[in-house]
């Protein structure tokens, strides 16, 4: 059935969302006992980083121009759609970061293939791919069919269940893209934000809602966070007082986001929140109010003030790595 | 200067979905204009109130219950409402089709911008806008949080993550937006009442245009997990550190 994979690069490094979803790929193909593997990675990146990066079978492409190493719409769409054509291969895959989600559907129509967007993808008793999705704020699941011959999955970024193929016979070649002028927008500059972690990339993510009670009471989220080496979110409510910028807002209007550990601080856990964490391994929630919906959506909990607690927790986490 | 804007309905995020045999159940679901095409809607009327000579147009596909959401977008100050027929409201790929054949017959053209919402809240597929904007061979940047306006260039911003992407684009063109982006306003009952007395226009949008995809088997989520309390931090962080849930 033939497998490409599209591999996120950012300031010269693979995106580890993306290898994750080569991984995926990888057991795919070892499972189907089917399909070349192909790869293409945009911009100038170290071929041996490729190599330790995306392990296991298949070749990997890369466009090193330099008009290249920064997303540029409409030629990466192109060029990476042209490849896809001269492969033969039917099922395309990407993460669905913001470049994901952006390029999808460009190379989608380019290919008229059928598009899955947010998805989780496994393999059905029968060896074909079966994708998944939710909907309705995560409260709804639905499996996606698709109606035409090619199709690209758009991978919603998660906990990979696939371990690093141990064998590494990846092969890694130059290739050249093909530029797209006319309506292609042009990025002018890319602004990244030094040492903040993205609150969709990090492993562990200390959130704050209302109960924070302000924005100065973050500092407190912010140090537990630095102990843990994680990120600080938010919820819809503290966002929109203004206490902390959209970016960090999780939940149905703010981002999905799914670390290895979560911990709500003063969010009272609606709907709308718990549709951004579903994907989260393990839930801490925090709260003074001990009926407070999120302890339903938790694993461990305790009730308090967010103010006496987790100065509390920061030191206990101090005391347990002393005597390990 | 001639600026679209597509609109879309959705439950209102506090509705309760049911699902039955696979299928969503509708009847009881209270609808309302997306929340990410509020701030699509608010744009346009911004560069409408900077300029002269703009002209807000909104565009919805589905059927007659659509009618809703282009009242409130005539409510917030949109000149004219189309709805748009005959393609569904389903798949990505028809509604996008349908919105291509719409804008370019209302038009006779192309308009000068195109604004969607990011997505709409309840699937969050993010796909009609740069459908739309393949269809309509135009330049398209999606997520949109700032948007400036110079002679016939656009300079938007978009997040990604841990940074934002800043991108020069000429019009024709279509962007999405991200919340951030601006601050929707209200709408008030006399422009409500006002809208209210406006013609929708219809238009065709049926198309050949086949779905791409087919979503089946739908059903419900139970997000619930079992809380194991703890009574004091140290002794929750004792249980963490047992269960290797900490680094």
């Amino acid at each position: 059935m033939g497998f490409f994979v599209i591999l996120e690069q950012r300031q010269g490094v693979i995106k580890d969302v993306s290898v994750d979803v080569w991984r995926t790929v990888q057991h795919f193909a070892r499972i189907s006992g089917s399909g070349e593997i192909y790869g293409a990675v945009m911009g100038d990146v170290d071929a041996n980083l490729v190599r330790s990066r995306c392990t296991g079978k298949g070749m990997v492409y890369m466009v090193r121009d330099r008009d290249f190493h920064d997303y540029c719409p409409q030629s990466y769409a192109e060029t990476i759609a042209k490849m896809v054509v001269q492969k033969g291969a039917e099922n395309v895959f990407l993460a669905n970061t913001a470049m994901g989600r952006d390029l999808a559907p460009r190379i989608a129509m380019r290919l008229d293939a059928a598009l899955a967007s947010d998805c989780v993808v496994d393999l059905d008793g029968t060896g074909l791919l079966k994708a998944k999705t939710t909907m309705y704020a995560g409260t709804v699941s639905a499996v996606i069919g698709r109606l035409r011959k090619r199709a690209v999955y758009s991978i919603a970024p998660g906990i990979c269940r696939f371990v690093e193929p141990a064998r590494n016979a990846v092969e890694v070649l130059e290739a050249g893209g093909i530029s797209v002028s006319g309506c292609n927008p042009v990025l002018k500059k890319i602004i990244y934000h030094a040492g903040r972690k993205d609150v969709a990339e990090a492993d562990i993510v200390v959130a704050g809602g209302r109960g924070v009670g302000g924005s100065e009471n973050f500092a407190l989220l912010e140090s537990l966070a630095a102990v843990l080496g994680g990120a600080v979110g938010a919820s819809r409510s503290a966002v929109d007082e203004g206490w902390r910028p959209h970016p960090d807002q999780i939940g149905q209007t703010g981002k999905s986001i799914a670390p290895r550990l979560y911990i709500a601080c003063g969010i009272s856990g609606a709907s709308q929140h718990l549709a951004g964490i579903v994907g989260a391994e393990t839930v801490i929630a925090i709260n003074c109010d001990k009926d407070a919906p999120i302890f339903k959506a938790a694993d461990y909990g305790l009730v308090g003030d967010i103010a006496e607690v987790l100065p509390q927790l920061e030191k206990a986490v101090y005391g347990f790595r002393r005597v390990k | 200067m001639n600026i679209a804007v597509c609109i879309n309905q959705v439950p209102d995020t506090t509705s309760r979905i049911n699902v039955g045999n696979g299928v969503i159940d509708t009847g009881n679901l209270n609808m309302v204009l997306n929340p990410y095409d509020e701030y699509a809607v608010e744009e346009a009327l911004r560069l409408k109130e900077q300029r002269s000579g703009v002209i807000v147009t909104a565009f919805s596909a589905g059927g007659k219950k659509h009618y809703d959401v282009l009242r409130k977008a005539l409510a917030m100050g949109a000149d004219q409402a189309c709805l748009v027929e005959g393609g569904g409201n389903d798949d990505s790929l028809v509604v996008a089709a349908s919105l291509n054949k719409a804008i370019r017959s209302h038009y006779c053209g192309l308009p000068d911008l195109v604004f969607c919402g990011r997505e709409s809240s309840d699937c969050n597929r993010a796909q009609v806008p740069i459908m739309l904007a393949e269809m309509l061979g135009v330049a398209a940047v999606s997520s949109i949080t700032k948007l400036s306006m110079h002679d016939g260039g656009l300079e938007v911003w978009r997040e990604i993550e841990g940074g934002v992407e800043e991108y020069l684009l000429r019009t024709p063109a279509v962007v999405s937006t991200e919340k951030g982006l601006n601050t929707p306003r209200k709408t008030n009952i006399k422009a409500v009442m006002k809208a209210r007395k406006q013609t929708v226009l219809h238009l065709d949008g049926s198309v050949e245009e086949s779905p791409g995809v087919l979503y089946h088997d739908l059903s419900s989520i139970n997000h619930q997990r079992s809380c194991r309390f703890s009574e004091t931090a140290e002794d929750l962080v004792r249980i963490l550190h047992e269960e290797g849930r900490l680094p």
